[in-house]
């Protein structure tokens, strides 16, 4: 009677085994990436850190609560290339978002200068993690020239729109204080918490060979 | 419990398609839609739409692509409709990478495909050819956008100079070395370099370029200047060749990552010879004279060359730790090794040098060793047998030089003949110590010995008194024992 679900869960560990050693295999390639990406994030989070020594007092009232994504990847053990997917929407989102912020003073705008190199490094190696798993996959199977892939699975599209909510819902807050110093002071403190999260959660999954 | 709305510029609509763009809404909120027929009063029952976020949705349009041709290369300015002020891109003003498929458009098309940014250039085309390409837009990890339509242009008469190709950066020390391939003598050539990021942020930034120092009119194919020009980062580098009157176009623009480019220095490698007949090797990371630890840049691993000092023949092997033993070696001899670092990604191929070779001894010999144990072993195994024999041999002499006064065993045996009805016939009485005295026999025949030397005298006293001793002192079948040789005594 109780045979069935033991045969079933008997073919499931084989059957993750075989899963994680696809992903292995396929994440050969990357682990240099990997290292690099963990290292630069970890790099661009002091860096974020180290621009002011405290929070301007009369920004308080302005705070906002930005409702941070908990839950992205909805496994225990996500697959790499969605965690590196991650890393590259957080990435690119903030990219754009100190992007659009000048300052007067030099060294601020100095500061938002090494932020913004640091993220390209970011988005770069986390690009090219990317397509060279893309490539791979290319040679397996034919994908459409023209459209989107309606056979993509759900999941990853999933993470990658809870985070854009996140930073759609940061992006309205910031036209909507008018880019003010409060604002930005805001953001930074946000980004930085969205790194940290982020960085702590997945990054020791990136390690794992 | 749904609010339902109506979604505007699609009320009354006679076709079978309708635009809501004027619609405001957040598009990556998710909605619900749904759809009826009208015809005059009746309708029809309602079609609902599984709810959906309009960004899931949402195709990328075909972008706008602007081309220009100069010497070997076409200069490409590519736009996205809508996608400045759009409400549906409105998060990625510098997301956007684009992909390009290029071919000649002789009958022999073969295809090219690149990834570029939006304002960027392909290189390496023949002259005097027609091109045509197609350019598609993307969103990572998953979007792609719909292809523009075919654009097609000619390239002009090569250029009498021609741009230098295959640049590359090399790194030696704490300079880097920046080289070039050139066909022609008598040039002189400047090097720019731009941070990779302004590529990715909508605008021109053709006017950000600046100078690389010591790399302007420079006559030879290279030019050398400070690692600490580049502090970390992604940068792209061009040169130029000029010969006084005409300049050629920009080289290709090598991107550069100034992390990725120092060199390795070799480790610092120390030995140790232990106890059963190994080796132990310690790699550490070498001293920096400035105070950034360069190599952590990488995960590396060692390559270690091991060959005994005598011989040539090496071994080598890669190992990760940075702490292990070569065992199973020749006892006392003399074993060397170096070792340098590799980044762990074969595809780099880089290295540092080799460190300082380290020789070191191996102890003496584990066989030998085992035969030392096996020796002391036996050694105290022996003990007790030498022991016994000696006793054994003490026994034999003092038995046939000193006989002892005991009697025979036999007699034993007859004393101690049938204890198991003494037993029954004894267990009623109490258990009381029984004394007498006893007229020793023994004393009979040491006083007929007493002509011996006083030590034998003394051998047998103390043999006596044993004696004495064992009979007054044994338990109660010892003494119910005796009390039978008396009675029997008596009886006779």
């Amino acid at each position: 009677m109780s045979t069935k679900p033991d045969v079933i869960r008997k073919c499931l560990w084989p059957a993750c085994l075989v899963g994680l050693l696809i992903t292995g295999v396929l994440s050969l390639d990357c682990n240099l990436l990997h290292f690099h990406l963990r290292k630069v994030t970890w790099q661009n989070l002091r860096l974020l850190s180290s621009m002011s020594n405290s929070f301007p007092v009369e920004c308080l009232r302005e705070i906002k609560a930005f409702e941070l994504p908990q839950e992205i990847l909805s496994h225990t053990q996500p697959v790499k290339r969605y965690i590196v997917e991650a890393f590259y929407e957080m990435s690119i989102q903030a990219f754009n978002i100190f992007s659009q912020y000048t300052f007067k003073s030099t060294w601020e705008n100095d500061y938002l200068k090494q932020i913004q190199i640091g993220l390209d490094q970011q988005l770069q190696y986390a690009e090219r993690c990317l397509e060279e798993e893309e490539k791979e996959e290319d040679d397996s199977k034919e994908m459409e020239e023209d459209g989107i892939n309606h056979s993509e699975a759900t999941v990853p599209q999933l993470s990658n729109l809870e985070l854009r909510r996140y930073f759609n819902r940061i992006d309205n807050f910031l036209k909507e204080k008018k880019y003010s110093h409060c604002a930005w002071e805001i953001i930074r403190v946000e980004i930085r918490r969205c790194f940290y999260y982020y960085f702590q959660k997945f990054a020791p999954l990136l390690r794992k060979k | 419990n749904d609010t339902w709305l109506k979604l505007p510029g699609c009320q009354s609509v006679a076709n079978t398609t309708c635009d809501f763009s004027s619609l405001k809404l957040n598009v990556y909120d998710k909605v619900k839609l749904r759809i009826r027929a009208e015809e005059g009063n009746n309708t029809s029952p309602w079609h609902n739409i599984d709810s959906f976020t309009l960004f899931e949705k949402a195709q990328i349009g075909p972008p706008k692509v602007h081309l220009e041709a100069e010497d070997k290369t076409i200069i490409i300015n590519i736009s996205l409709p809508g996608a400045r002020d759009s409400v549906m891109w409105a998060l990625d003003s510098s997301s956007f990478t684009y992909s390009l498929d290029i071919w000649k458009n002789s009958s022999s098309g073969e295809r090219r495909t690149e990834t570029v940014y939006s304002r960027d250039k392909i290189y390496n085309l023949s002259p005097e050819t027609t091109y045509c390409l197609k350019v598609k837009a993307r969103l990572l990890p998953r979007k792609n956008g719909i292809y523009s339509p075919v654009y097609c242009i000619k390239t002009p008469v090569a250029n009498k100079l021609p741009p230098p190709e295959n640049i590359r950066l090399d790194s030696k020390n704490n300079i880097f070395v920046l080289r070039w391939d050139y066909p022609y003598a008598n040039v002189t050539f400047q090097a720019q370099w731009l941070y990779a990021y302004l590529k990715k942020i909508p605008g021109d930034s053709s006017g950000k370029w600046k100078q690389i120092p010591g790399c302007k009119n420079v006559h030879t194919t290279q030019c050398v200047f400070l690692q600490n020009t580049f502090r970390k980062g992604i940068y792209l580098i061009r040169v130029q060749a000029s010969d006084g009157n005409t300049t050629s176009v920009w080289s290709k623009e090598e991107k550069f990552d100034a992390q990725l480019q120092i060199t390795l220095l070799p480790p610092v490698i120390t030995m140790k010879s232990t106890n059963d007949v190994s080796l132990r090797v310690y790699i550490s990371a070498p001293e920096e004279s400035e105070n950034k630890p360069v190599n952590q840049n990488f995960p590396l691993i060692y390559e270690i060359v091991f060959w005994e000092n005598t011989s040539n023949a090496e071994r080598k092997i890669r190992e990760k730790k940075t702490d292990f033993t070569f065992s199973k070696l020749k006892p006392l001899t003399e074993y060397c090794v170096k070792a340098r670092a590799l980044i762990e990604d074969d595809k780099w191929n880089k290295s540092s040098g080799f460190s300082d070779t380290v020789c070191e001894k191996t102890k003496p010999g584990n066989t030998s060793r085992t035969w030392l144990i096996a020796g002391i072993c036996a050694a105290i195994f022996s003990i007790p047998v030498v022991i016994y024999v000696v006793k054994l041999l003490l026994r034999c002499i003092s038995y046939v030089f000193f006989p002892s006064s005991k009697p025979p065993s036999t007699i034993d045996e007859y004393f101690s003949e049938p204890p198991l009805w003494n037993l029954l016939l004894l267990t009623s009485e109490e258990q009381t110590e029984r004394c007498f005295i006893i007229e020793n026999t023994n004393t009979i025949s040491a006083v007929e010995e007493t002509n011996q030397t006083d030590e034998d005298h003394k051998k047998y006293s103390s043999q006596t008194s044993q004696d004495s001793g064992n009979y007054s002192n044994e338990d109660e079948s010892g003494g119910s024992k005796f009390s039978e040789e008396l009675l029997q005594q008596e009886s006779e």
